[in-house]
C-alpha cells in the first residue's frame, strides 16, 4: 500500500512539465526503488524539511548474495507519504460527509493531473473532432461517400457469379463421364498447380464470366484429361517392356536355373523366347483393345502363368503329424485292443474253418496296420501274445517320452518324476476327482471295509492252510531276486529294474509254454467289481498272464477314455491292493508276481493319488488297530508285523515320496514302524529278522529327509546287548530301561561256536520258517542277523552325524560295539566290522565333542543409545510449505494470508481513525479558537462599555449632551 | 511491515522459550489444545513400551544373563565446537551453505577469503563426537555449536549425523534458516538454535576445558582427565576452524594435547579415547 502511495505521490508532487514526464519515463524503465529514490531526490530538494525522512532503515542480518529488498525502505518517508495520500482522499471524504452535494469536476483532463493545460486542450480538441466524424447510419451521405458505398455492393454480386458458375460447371459434369464429375477438385487443384487457367480462375472471383470462356474451361479440361490418360498408357508399356527385359535376361542368367527344376527351366526358355515377340505384337494391340485381350488371357492361362503357379506351389513343407495327447495315445490303444478282441471271436467262431478268405480279412486289416502285420501273419492266436509285449503301454510311452532325456538316472528318482509330471496332466482329472470323491467318498469308504474284512478274511485262512501246510518246499528259484535284504532296501528300485527287464525277457518265453496250455486271454477285460471276480478272471493265470491281465484291465479302463473309468479304477484299484495283501501273505510266498504287480499298483496310485492314499491310510489304520489287539495278549502269539503288512509298507514307501516333511500316508506309516520297533516284545529268532528288516525300511525311509528315528536305533542297541552274555542288571547305568517296556533280553544272539563263513540271511527264508525252526538257534542265523545290523547301523550313523545330540545317541553303542567285538566266538570279519563302525561313530563323537562349547553365562550386550535420524528437504526454501498433506498445507497458506490481511486491514484502519482523530482534533481545536476568539471578542466589547458605562462616557453624557 | 504503534513490548515480556513443545511432551496434565499432539504421544509411549518389553526378552531361555559393565549414574560430557564455518548465502537463485570448493568464486567475488569456510570441519568433528563409543554409551551430554557469525545451536546427542556431506549442508541449511530441525516421525527437536552465551546452557559444577595448539599446557590426556574429580561434568571446548584460536571468556583451562596441531576431528577422537578409558566404556 505504501508503495503505490509513494508512485502517486510522487508523480503528483512534481509539479513542472517536463520533470513529471522524465519520471514517468523513469517508473516505466527503471525497478521500483530507483523511481522511488528519484523522487526522495526531489522531494528532498524541494523541501527537505523533516530529516527523519532521510532516516533509513537497517537490516538485521547480513546475508552474502541476497538482494537487499528492504534496505532501501525508510519508514520516515513511508510514513510520511501515507499521511499525505491520507490527506488526499480520507480528508476529503470527511470534509464532503456534512455535505449535501458534490461538486463534480468532469472537464477532460481535469483528473488527470500529470497533464499540463496544454496537453489537456490538445486532448480536449482531440475528443471534439472525434465527435464530430461519429456519425448515425441513417444519414445520407454525400457525394464523396459513394466510392464507399459501391465497395459493398460489389460483394453479393460477384456471390451470385459464382454460383452461377457452380451450376454451370454442374451441367458439365452431366456431359461428361462419371468419373469425371467425381474428380473435378482434383482437377482444379491441377489447374491451379498447372498455373495456366490461373488467371482465369482468379478473375473468376472478380469478374462475373461469359458463356464463352466457360466452355472454353471445360474444353481445356478435356484436353488435359485426355493427354493425362495417354501418358499414363505410355507410362505403364514402357515398364512392362523393362520387366519383360529384366525377365529374360534373368533367365537366361544362372540364377534361376539354380532355383528351379532343369526341366522347368526349360519351358521357360522356351517360353521367353516365344514371349518376345508376342509382346511386340501385344504392344501394338495394347492401346486399341485392351479389356478384351486381358480376357482372353484369363480364359486361357498361357504357359507362363501356370509355370509360375506351379513355382508358388513347389516346394511347399508338409505338415507332420501333431504328437498326441495321453488321451489320444489311450485312445487308440483301446481301439486296437478292441480291433484285436473282435478279430480274436471272430476266429473263435469260426476256428475251424480258418478259409483262405479269413487269411485274407487279416491280411486287408493288416494292411491298414502296418505295424500288427508280423503279429497276425504267423496266424491263430500265437503271436497275439507278444504284441503287448512288444509295444509297450501307454504309461511307459509317455515314460519314455519324459525319461529320454535323462535315462541314466535311477529308477527311483525317474519314476518319482515322471510321477510328478503325470500330475500335471492328471491335474484336471484328479480335481474331478476330488468333487467325484466327495460322493464317492462313504461307497469308497464302506467298500474298503468289505474289501480289508474279506482280505482279513482270507488271512485268516491263509494263515490256517498255512498251518496245515506245515512245512513247504522252496519251489522255483523265485526268492532269488531278494536275496539280500540289504541290497534290496538302499536300492529298492533294483528289483522292479530286474522286473521289467525280465518282464520283457520272459514273456516271450512264456508264451510259447502258455499257449498251448492256458486258455485265451480276452483282450477287453472289464474292471472286476470285487475281489471274487478278480480271482475268477485270474484263475489259473501264471504270473505273466497275471500281469497282462492287469495291464489289459487297466489299459481297457483308462481314466482318459470316460469319466466313469475313474470310478472303475478306482475300486479295480483297491480289489489289486488286495490281491497285492492276500499274495503277500500266502505260503509259499510268490514273490515274482508281487514284484509285477508294484509296477501297476505304482502307475496306478499316481493316477489317483487321493484315492490311493485313502486306501493306504485305511489300511494303516486298520493295522494298527489289529496290532493293538495283538498286543494286549501277547502271551500267544507274537505281535511282529506279518508279512503281508511288511509287504504293504515297503510298497507304500515306493509309491509315496518318503522325504517329504509331512505326508499323509508316510508319517503315519513311519509312525507305525516305529510302534513296532519299540512295543513288539522280542521272543524269537524270528522276531529279530522281522525286526531288523523293519530297521533298515526305517533306514532307507529317513535317509534321504534324515528324520530321527530313535525306536530303530534302541533296537539295534537291543540286539546289541542280546549278543552279550551280560545280566541286564548290570547296564544300571544305561537310561533306557524305562524305554524297554517289556523286553528282557535273553543272549538270543550270544554267538556260542566259531562260525567259519558268512552268509548273509534270506528274510523271506527266514519269514517262511516256523518260529521254532532249529534255524533261529543256529549261529549261522546269528551272524547274519549281526552282519544286517551292524550294516544298517553304519547307515544310520552315515544319516545322523550332522546332528548336535549325535555322541549321546551313539556313544554307549560304540561301547557296546566294542564289547560285542571282543567276544571270542565272533568271526574275524565281523569283528572287524564292529571295530570300524565303533571307530567311525567315535571319530564323529569327537568332532561333536570338539564343537562343543562350555556353558557360559549370558552376556547381555550394552544396549547402545538409540538414534533418531532428523527430519530435513533436500532442498529447502525458506517459507515453503513441507508438509506432505498439500491441502492442509494449502489451508495453512490461506489461513496466512487471511492473518496478515486481516492484520494489515486492522493496522490500516487504525491509522485512519487516529488521522481522522487528529483531523477532528484539529477542526476541535479551530473551532476551540475561533469560539474564544468570540468570546474575547465579545467580552472585550462588554468590558468597554462597561467601562464607558462606568466611566459615564456612554449614553446619558453623550445623549444627553447630544440631545440637549 | 512495520510494527504496530503502540504494541512492541508485549512480545518480549514472555522470555525465550526453545523446548515448548518438549515441555509438553513431560507433562501430560498441560491444556489439551491439540488433539493431534495427545495422538502422537501416546504412539510414543507405546513405542517406548514395546521397546522395552523387547528389550526384556532374554535371547536363551533358562541361561542367566550376566551382569552388564554399564553403571547407572555418571558424569557427562559436554562438546561446545566454538567458531564452526557455517554460513548461508545466495548463490544463484539457491541458498546454500558456504563451501571453500564450490563457492571459492563466489566468495572472491564477494571480496572473502575462501579457505575461511570449511563447513566440512565441523561435520567431521560432529561425526566423530557422535559416532564415538562414549556417544553410544550415553555418556555425551549435548553438543553445542557456535558458527563464525554467533550463531548458537544444540545437537542433541542421539541425531544421527548423515553420513554424506551434502545431505549434512542440507540439514545445516535448514536448521539455519528454520532455527530448529526435528526429529522423523516425532515432534521431538534434534537440532535448534538457542540463545547465546552458551554459559548459560552448560551445567553448574562443570570444568570447561579449552583447546588450543598455542597453549603452553602441554598434558597427556589421559592423566589430564584422570586428574579431573569424578563427579563434573566435563565441557571440551573446540574449534572447528581453519586457522586461529578460539578466544572464549568462560574458558577455565586450555590445554594442548598434542606437540602438533591437530584436526580438530583428531583432537575430538583423543578426548573421547581418554574419556571412554577413564570411564570404562569399550
Amino acid at each position: 500500500m505504501a508503495k503505490t502511495s509513494k508512485r502517486s505521490r510522487s508523480s503528483s508532487s512534481s509539479s513542472s512539465n517536463t520533470k513529471s514526464k522524465k519520471k514517468k519515463k523513469n517508473s516505466r524503465t527503471a525497478p521500483n526503488s530507483v523511481a522511488m529514490k528519484a523522487s526522495a531526490a526531489s522531494k528532498d530538494n524541494k523541501n527537505s524539511s523533516n530529516p527523519f525522512e532521510t532516516i533509513w532503515s537497517r537490516r538485521k542480518f547480513d546475508i552474502l548474495g541476497k538482494k537487499r529488498k528492504g534496505e532501501e525502505l525508510r519508514i520516515g518517508l513511508s510514513r510520511c507519504r501515507a499521511i499525505e495520500k491520507r490527506k488526499k482522499t480520507l480528508l476529503k471524504e470527511y470534509e464532503e460527509s456534512g455535505k449535501s452535494s458534490v461538486f463534480l469536476d468532469k472537464r477532460i483532463g481535469e483528473q488527470n493531473e500529470q497533464l499540463g493545460e496544454f496537453d489537456k486542450a490538445i486532448i480536449r480538441s482531440q475528443r471534439e473532432r472525434q465527435l464530430k466524424n461519429k456519425k448515425s447510419k441513417y444519414n445520407l451521405s454525400d457525394g464523396e461517400e459513394d466510392d464507399d458505398f459501391g465497395i459493398p455492393n460489389l460483394g453479393p454480386l460477384s456471390g451470385q457469379d459464382d454460383f452461377e458458375d457452380e451450376i454451370l460447371s454442374d451441367d458439365d459434369g452431366d456431359d461428361a463421364d462419371a468419373d469425371r464429375t467425381n474428380k473435378k477438385p482434383a482437377i482444379l487443384r491441377q489447374l491451379n498447380a498447372h498455373g495456366l487457367p490461373q488467371d482465369a480462375v482468379h478473375g473468376e472471383e472478380n469478374k462475373p464470366k461469359t458463356k464463352k470462356e466457360v466452355m472454353q474451361e471445360v474444353i481445356l479440361k478435356s484436353k488435359f484429361f485426355k493427354a493425362q490418360k495417354a501418358k499414363d498408357k505410355e507410362e505403364n508399356e514402357q515398364l512392362m517392356e523393362e520387366l519383360d527385359k529384366s525377365f529374360t535376361s534373368l533367365v537366361q542368367s544362372q540364377a534361376l536355373s539354380s532355383l528351379t527344376e532343369p526341366g522347368k527351366m526349360n519351358a521357360l526358355k522356351a517360353l521367353v523366347n516365344k514371349d518376345i515377340p508376342n509382346e511386340h505384337v501385344k504392344k501394338d494391340e495394347l492401346p486399341v483393345i485392351q479389356k478384351p485381350e486381358t480376357f482372353k488371357q484369363q480364359e486361357q492361362p498361357d504357359s507362363y502363368d501356370k509355370l509360375v503357379y506351379e513355382m508358388a506351389i513347389d516346394s511347399r513343407a508338409r505338415p507332420s503329424d501333431r504328437t498326441k495327447t495321453p488321451e489320444e495315445i489311450a485312445q487308440k490303444e483301446r481301439e486296437r485292443l478292441e480291433q484285436l478282441e473282435e478279430d480274436r471271436k471272430k476266429r473263435m467262431l469260426v476256428a475251424d474253418e480258418s478259409s483262405d478268405e479269413e487269411n485274407d480279412d487279416v491280411e486287408k486289416l493288416s494292411a491298414q496296420r502296418p505295424r500288427s502285420i508280423s503279429g497276425d501273419d504267423l496266424g491263430d492266436s500265437f503271436s497275439l501274445y507278444e504284441e503287448p509285449g512288444t509295444t509297450k503301454g501307454w504309461v511307459d510311452e509317455i515314460l519314455a517320452r519324459k525319461e529320454a532325456d535323462d535315462s541314466d538316472n535311477e529308477d527311483d528318482d525317474s519314476s518319482e518324476e515322471s510321477a510328478s509330471a503325470n500330475d500335471d496332466g492328471d491335474d484336471e482329472g484328479s480335481d474331478e476327482d476330488d468333487t467325484d470323491g466327495d460322493d464317492d467318498e462313504h461307497e469308497k469308504s464302506t467298500s474298503l471295509k468289505d474289501w480289508e474284512q474279506s482280505d482279513d478274511d482270507n488271512l485268516g485262512t491263509d494263515l490256517e492252510e498255512d498251518e496245515e501246510h506245515g512245512s513247504h518246499d522252496g519251489d522255483d528259484g523265485e526268492i532269488e531276486p531278494i536275496s539280500h535284504k540289504k541290497s534290496k532296501k538302499t536300492e529298492p528300485v533294483e528289483p522292479r529294474k530286474g522286473d521289467e527287464k525280465s518282464l520283457d525277457g520272459k514273456k516271450k518265453k512264456a508264451n510259447r509254454e502258455q499257449h498251448s496250455t492256458q486258455p485265451d486271454i480276452p483282450h477287453i477285460i472289464e474292471a472286476p467289481k470285487s475281489f471274487e471276480e478278480f480271482c475268477a478272471i485270474l484263475e489259473n493265470c501264471s504270473n505273466e498272464n497275471v500281469i497282462l491281465v492287469v495291464d489289459r484291465i487297466r489299459k481297457s479302463n483308462a481314466i482318459q477314455l470316460a469319466a466313469e473309468n475313474r470310478k472303475k479304477i478306482q475300486v479295480f484299484y483297491g480289489v489289486l491292493l488286495q490281491y497285492f495283501a492276500v499274495l503277500a501273505n500266502k505260503k509259499p510266498l510268490n514273490i515274482e508276481l508281487l514284484n509285477f504287480l508294484v509296477k501297476p499298483l505304482m502307475e496306478m496310485s499316481v493316477e489317483i493319488p487321493y484315492f490311493s492314499a485313502i486306501c493306504a491310510r485305511q489300511r494303516i489304520l486298520r493295522t494298527r488297530a489289529q496290532f493293538c489287539e495283538a498286543l494286549k495278549n501277547t502271551a500267544e502269539n507274537s505281535s511282529w508285523p506279518s508279512m503281508k503288512t511288511l509287504s504293504l509298507l515297503r510298497l507304500w514307501s515306493m509309491i509315496f515320496p518318503c522325504s517329504d516333511f509331512r505326508h499323509v500316508v508316510m508319517t503315519p506309516v513311519i509312525l507305525l514302524m516305529s510302534e513296532y520297533l519299540m512295543r513288539c516284545p522280542i521272543l524269537s529268532g524270528r522276531d529279530i529278522a522281522i525286526g531288523s528288516f523293519l530297521c533298515t525300511m526305517v533306514l532307507s525311509i529317513t535317509k534321504q529327509s534324515q528324520k530321527f528315528c530313535p525306536e530303530a536305533i534302541m533296537f539295534l542297541r537291543t540286539l546289541l546287548m542280546a549278543t552279550t552274555e551280560r545280566k541286564p542288571s548290570s547296564y544300571q547305568e544305561s537310561q533306557f530301561y524305562h524305554l524297554m517296556e517289556l523286553k528282557e533280553i535273553k543272549p538270543l544272539l550270544h554267538i556260542h561256536d566259531h562260525v567259519n563263513e558268512i552268509r548273509p540271511l534270506n528274510f523271506l527264508m527266514v519269514m517262511d520258517m516256523q518260529e521254532d525252526t532249529s534255524f533261529f538257534s543256529s549261529d549261522d542265523f546269528r551272524v547274519g542277523v549281526l552282519v544286517t545290523m551292524v550294516e544298517t547301523l553304519q547307515g544310520f550313523v552315515d544319516i545322523y552325524k550332522e546332528l548336535s545330540s549325535f555322541p549321546e545317541i551313539f556313544l554307549p553303542i560304540s561301547m557296546l560295539l566294542l564289547e560285542v567285538a571282543q567276544q571270542e566266538n565272533m568271526p574275524a570279519t565281523l569283528q572287524d566290522k564292529f571295530k570300524d563302525v565303533a571307530e567311525l561313530i567315535n571319530k564323529k563323537a569327537n568332532k561333536h565333542h570338539m564343537m562343543r562349547k562350555p556353558l557360559q553365562m549370558q552376556k547381555k550386550k550394552p544396549v547402545p543409545i538409540q538414534l533418531v535420524a532428523p527430519k530435513f528437504e533436500e532442498n529447502f526454501v525458506k517459507g515453503r510449505d513441507y508438509d506432505p498433506d498439500r491441502e492442509r498445507a494449502e489451508r495453512r497458506k490461506l489461513k496466512k494470508l487471511v492473518k496478515r490481511e486481516a492484520k494489515g486491514a486492522a493496522r490500516e484502519l487504525r491509522k485512519d481513525n487516529s488521522f481522522i482523530f487528529e483531523v477532528k482534533e484539529k477542526d476541535k481545536a479551530l473551532l476551540e479558537d475561533e469560539r474564544a476568539e468570540n468570546y474575547g471578542k465579545a467580552r472585550a466589547f462588554l468590558q468597554e462599555q462597561e467601562h464607558a458605562f462606568k466611566s459615564g462616557q456612554l449614553g446619558k453624557g453623550k445623549g444627553r449632551k447630544r440631545r440637549r | 511491515m512495520v510494527r504496530p504503534y503502540g504494541k512492541g513490548h508485549k512480545r518480549k515480556k514472555k522470555g525465550e522459550r526453545y523446548d515448548k513443545e518438549e515441555d509438553e511432551v513431560e507433562d501430560k496434565q498441560v491444556e489439551e489444545e491439540n488433539t493431534d499432539d495427545e495422538t502422537e504421544i501416546s504412539a510414543q509411549d507405546a513405542e517406548e513400551k514395546t521397546e522395552e518389553e523387547r528389550e526384556e526378552l532374554p535371547e536363551l531361555e533358562g541361561i542367566p544373563v550376566g551382569p552388564s559393565a554399564q553403571t547407572a549414574k555418571k558424569p557427562g560430557v559436554i562438546f561446545v565446537l566454538e567458531k564452526a564455518s557455517l554460513e548461508v548465502a545466495k548463490v544463484g537463485k539457491n541458498y546454500q551453505i558456504l563451501n571453500s570448493e564450490e563457492h571459492a568464486n563466489f566468495l572472491r567475488r564477494n571480496n572473502k577469503n575462501p579457505a575461511d569456510y570449511r563447513p566440512d570441519i565441523i561435520y567431521q568433528a560432529l561425526l566423530s563426537i557422535l559416532d564415538s563409543p562414549l556417544n553410544k554409551a550415553g555418556c555425551l551430554r549435548a553438543v553445542y555449536v557456535k558458527t563464525d557469525k554467533g550463531v548458537l545451536f544444540e545437537v542433541k546427542p542421539y541425531v544421527r549425523i548423515p553420513r554424506t556431506y551434502k545431505r549434512f549442508a542440507g540439514i545445516m541449511l535448514q536448521l539455519l534458516q528454520k532455527l530448529s530441525i526435528a526429529a522423523v516421525g516425532k515432534r521431538e527437536k534434534l537440532l535448534r538454535v538457542i540463545k547465546n552465551p552458551v554459559t548459560q546452557h552448560l551445567p553448574l559444577n562443570s570444568r570447561k576445558i579449552g583447546f588450543s595448539h598455542s597453549s603452553d599446557k602441554l598434558v597427556e590426556m589421559e592423566k589430564y582427565v584422570a586428574g579431573v574429580g569424578g563427579d563434573t561434568d566435563l565441557v571440551f571446548v573446540v574449534g572447528a576452524m581453519s586457522h586461529g584460536k578460539i578466544e572464549s571468556d568462560y574458558i577455565d583451562d586450555f590445554i594442548s594435547v598434542s606437540e602438533y596441531p591437530l584436526s580438530a576431528a583428531w583432537c575430538i577422537a583423543r578426548i573421547c579415547e581418554a574419556v571412554s578409558k577413564k570411564w570404562r566404556v569399550l
